[in-house]
């Protein structure tokens, strides 16, 4: 009883950020995190899974945003959720880290178009939001000679070589429409799932 | 499961102020990225086990230390190595390079939070000035990470119980079937970790927007200079001189 009785309060007390919700929000970005590195670790072994990682980052973390943005209903949860991703997953390159941080704010503005109840800008606000996957890999980018020095030195020769051939001048475009498109998939799911389980139980 | 917020320093032969730990927490991901040498990364290392082992944990530390003993001989052997097939080299470069990359960076996170405790950390960030909003999240934040390791071993073992199986075969042959079977429990036990420690936050008045006093002396000393100084040049070492040593060939 008494947990129903602080997730209603969440919602409906004011449109001001509580510690509450910043627990809420720091929390989630935590997961969201450990549940990212888990799938780099596991996608960075192979070049091309590598390179791919945003379209399998947004299938599966889609559900954590979505379900951070909607417990806390207020302005900042995705903008907290993206500045600790951004600290944590570019703090390497520090041009990666801004445009992480400003992808974030441009999916706070998504959601506070819909005024933080419509439901389909808060799905569409991950679409947004996820492109902040590519960020990380700007440096290959932005700063190609000392990235492939790096995973040179780090991964081998033939790793790097892989790498370098499939970095090519429109690899960031074909990195941002996989992004979008694993959190389009992403959405889905979560829609799906939230339906499924949180609503049922009165969590959301 | 470990329910306490942060760890403690009670038995440490030094304490240090937690903004001297965040800082050191930023160089050692800064390392992490910017020295491609083995042997910047490795002098940063062992440095952190030994604060680690100051700060009051002298099993963990050493336990820390001698893997990256076994990591760093590993890597060594493996440069002087002729004729092994290429594969076995490959794939032993890629899981001993994951651990030395990974290395600074979670000895810091776990150097903040084994060794200090919530309201220390709080109250350290209130004495700059930085507003209690910027300081929860950063401290749930690190709060959570083991949290969520912890609770990722637990949803692993239930499935195991069930007979459901999380080897790579069943993730690529069923997966949505994984991601619903794991990130469903996991949101959902850590969701009502959540929901205590924001009951708990409720009952020590953090929503009160008042300036807040602590029982907790927060005073950088001279060791936490000392510190500073010590883990800044060593990155820099690390970065710049041992990245210069290896273009001279040495």
């Amino acid at each position: 009883m008494a947990k129903k009785e602080i997730s209603n309060t969440t919602n409906k007390d004011g449109k001001k950020m509580r510690v509450k919700d910043l627990i809420f929000a720091g929390a989630f970005a935590a997961i969201y995190v450990v549940v990212m590195l888990l799938i780099v670790m596991v996608c960075g072994t192979i070049p091309v899974l590598y390179l791919i990682t945003p379209l399998f980052v947004g299938i599966v973390c889609a559900t954590i945003y979505e379900l951070c943005v909607l417990k806390v209903h207020k302005f900042g949860a995705a903008l907290i959720l993206g500045i600790l991703f951004a600290v944590t997953a570019s703090s390497g390159y520090l041009p990666g880290m801004f445009m992480a941080i400003g992808v974030a704010v441009l999916a706070e503005v998504v959601l506070l178009i819909g005024k933080y109840k419509s439901k389909k800008l808060f799905l569409i606000s991950y679409l947004v939001f996820n492109l902040n996957m590519v960020c990380p890999f700007s440096n290959l980018y932005l700063n190609r000679d000392s990235f492939m020095a790096m995973a040179t030195d780090y991964y081998g020769e033939s790793y790097a070589n892989g790498v370098a051939a499939l970095a090519t001048s429109w690899m960031p475009f074909a990195q941002m429409g996989l992004a979008v498109a694993g959190a389009g998939i992403g959405v889905l799911i979560a829609s799906k799932l939230i339906k499924k389980h949180f609503e049922k139980a009165g969590i959301v | 499961m470990d329910l306490t917020f942060y760890g403690e320093d009670i038995k440490g032969l030094i304490k240090v102020d937690p903004r001297t730990k965040v800082l050191i927490f930023i160089t050692s991901s800064l390392v992490c990225v910017s020295s491609y040498s083995d042997i910047g990364i490795a002098m940063y290392s062992v440095l952190l086990c030994i604060l680690f082992a100051l700060c009051g944990k002298p099993l963990t530390a050493l336990k820390a230390a001698i893997a990256l003993g076994v990591v760093l001989f590993i890597r060594a052997v493996l440069g002087s190595s002729e004729g092994a097939p290429e594969v076995v080299v490959m794939v032993i470069t890629l899981i001993t390079t994951s651990f030395m990359f990974a290395f600074p960076t979670l000895m810091s996170i776990y150097l903040i939070v084994k060794t200090t405790r919530i309201s220390h950390f709080l109250s350290a960030f209130q004495a700059m000035h930085i507003p209690v909003k910027a300081v929860v999240p950063v401290a749930v934040f690190f709060r959570f990470l083991p949290t969520v390791t912890d609770e990722w071993n637990g949803i692993r073992k239930a499935m195991a119980f069930r007979g459901i199986s999380l080897s790579p075969v069943q993730i690529i042959t069923h997966p949505w079937r994984t991601i619903e079977y794991v990130l469903i429990p996991m949101l959902f036990s850590t969701m009502s970790v959540m929901e205590e420690l924001a009951a708990a936050t409720m009952a020590r008045g953090m929503d009160i927007e008042v300036k807040r006093t602590s029982y907790e002396e927060v005073k950088i000393r001279l060791i936490d200079y000392l510190l500073i100084v010590l883990f800044i040049s060593l990155f820099a070492f690390a970065a710049v001189i041992a990245q210069k040593i290896k273009a001279g060939g040495i």
